[in-house]
């Protein structure tokens, strides 16, 4: 008899929508007042009850209420709870495929736990390894290393980022400071390698914006390299990174060098 | 003297309620928590041990605070043995603070123990922090100021009803920071004038609530402890007086 009950029980409670008891489930604001002086235990509890249910593949639409379950419950309930920020925006980005309600979700932890470096640093990695967002990736590294004890990687990926941004002069200012202050010897020889690759690109490109420059302006190009900062079209003409000068061809008006890249392909 | 003994037989009288029995509840939750913590979670398992140890703690005590605190004068009225007593030479403040004090060293003992079986869980499973300690200090003292309110209910009504209004008392306690938004929905009237008057005459216990900031690593400083220690002792003591002031005019004969 109870057997007959408890199946007819099942069949009903099956025949829900999947997820729909989800609806039930108050907003963590509310579910503070049903657990005075408790509620970073009652986040510990829906926290495990979500990593069963996201870890489950049988609802088809479980992902339709993930956002309000990890940001509208866990982390209002206990918001410098760090690990449903990583693994609900884990859960958005990898399983859900929607990377931007995994982004809010930890810039919400960024927002609640300024002296916490791991989320800025898992939003900077979701921006530059799956998202290619690499002047937003650069933004969260930016703010990860603003927190003391930063892991020493989150630099070389805050210098990497500015690179890939386009922004070399500020990428070659935090590899400077990596070449001179990186943790390890391999870290600071890979560091100096891209300072040397890095200035020989910025002062070519320099070099070769003020030719244009003076070309506009005077209708032919320059005599001479020395002849841009005769004319204070740059400040000073450097020398490459290896010490020797930049070659210049007055017929092309091309600037290049005669060194060779460590890290990079080619300087073209 | 006569404190001393009232407070030793109460402390006596719990024992052998087997009260202490929590104890071993408290220990097997603790143990079965860290195994099965460490199956259903990703990350996370020293935090949830700490928040569960801090929470057993603070929820068997609070469960010896009230339901053993509101029956300790009614079951001397209800056992007659109130007569014997008062037909002594002592004072009814005796009886009362030797009341509260043989409970509040139950809790005392009770808490001690729980708190070197948490740590000898932490220790074992290697998440030992001291600094918990500043959370169970205040949980000590928040669970004095709930054995004093429910002393003072059960000097003028049943342990039922006693038990209903500590348990409020307590609840109102944590979530008297709603006290003031509600008055503020309130139009002018009695609701609002009792929230207003809620608000100020019940003890704010969330003041005594660092569980979160310390499992949490934040710092808490030696001040702010002391302070919140000293604010829990002195509601307890202005709730002693209430209690002891009631429990004079009650008429035994």
């Amino acid at each position: 008899m109870t057997a007959a009950i408890e199946g007819r029980l099942h069949d009903l409670s099956a025949s829900r929508p999947a997820g729909s008891h989800l609806l039930y489930l108050p907003s963590g604001k509310y579910l503070r007042a049903i657990a005075p002086g408790y509620r970073e235990l009652l986040a510990d509890v829906v926290y495990l009850w979500s990593i069963q249910y996201y870890s489950s593949y049988d609802a088809g639409d479980r992902y339709k209420y993930l956002d309000h379950v990890y940001s509208n419950v866990i982390t209002e309930l206990d918001p410098r709870y760090e690990d449903p920020y990583l693994i609900g925006a884990l859960i958005m980005t990898m399983e859900a495929g929607d990377l931007e309600m995994g982004l809010r979700l930890l810039d919400k932890g960024i927002a609640a736990n300024p002296s916490d470096w791991l989320l800025a640093f898992e939003a900077g990695f979701y921006c530059y390894d799956t998202l290619h967002d690499y002047p937003r990736a650069a933004r969260y590294f930016e703010r990860a290393m603003k927190v003391p004890g930063v892991h020493p990687l989150v630099a070389r990926l805050r210098a990497e980022m500015y690179d890939r941004s386009g922004d070399r002069r500020a990428s070659w200012k935090y590899w400077l400071e990596i070449c001179q202050s990186g943790s390890d010897e391999y870290t600071r020889q890979v560091a100096c390698r891209h300072v040397h690759d890095l200035k020989i690109q910025i002062d070519v490109e320099e070099l070769q914006s003020a030719v244009n420059a003076y070309a506009a302006a005077r209708g032919a190009n320059p005599p001479s390299l020395e002849a841009l900062a005769d004319a204070g079209f740059v400040e000073r003409v450097p020398r490459d990174s290896e010490g020797s000068a930049y070659l210049y061809n007055r017929a092309t008006g091309k600037v290049r060098t005669v060194a060779h890249p460590l890290l990079r392909r080619s300087f073209d | 003297m006569k404190l001393y003994a009232i407070a030793i037989n109460t402390f006596r009288e719990a024992i052998r309620d087997r009260i202490l029995y929590l104890i071993l509840v408290f220990a097997l939750i603790m143990i079965g928590a860290g195994r099965a913590i460490s199956l259903l979670t990703v990350g996370s398992e020293e935090k949830i041990m700490k928040d569960m140890g801090l929470a057993a703690i603070s929820l068997f005590g609070v469960a010896t605070a009230i339901f053993v605190g509101v029956g300790l004068v009614f079951k001397e009225i209800e056992k007659r043995t109130i007569y014997v007593l008062i037909a002594k030479p002592i004072r009814r403040s005796e009886f009362i603070l030797g009341k509260y004090l043989g409970l509040a060293l139950v809790l005392f003992v009770n808490l001690s123990i729980m708190t070197l079986g948490f740590y000898a869980v932490l220790w074992y499973k290697g998440f030992l922090d001291v600094t918990l300690g500043k959370a169970i200090v205040l949980i000590f003292v928040e669970l004095l100021l709930i054995t004093a309110i429910a002393i003072f209910f059960s000097s003028f009504s049943s342990p039922f009803l006693s038990s209903l209004f500590t348990v409020t008392s307590y609840l109102i306690g944590h979530l008297s920071w709603g006290l003031p938004l509600l008055a503020d929905k309130l139009q002018s009237g009695p609701g609002r004038a009792l929230c207003v008057v809620l608000y100020r005459v019940l003890p704010n216990l969330e003041y005594l609530n660092i569980k979160g900031e310390v499992v949490h690593g934040v710092p808490i400083g030696g001040e702010q402890v002391l302070l919140a220690a000293g604010y829990g002792l002195l509601y307890t003591a202005l709730v002693l007086m209430l209690a002891i002031g009631v429990f004079r005019r009650r008429d035994f004969v």
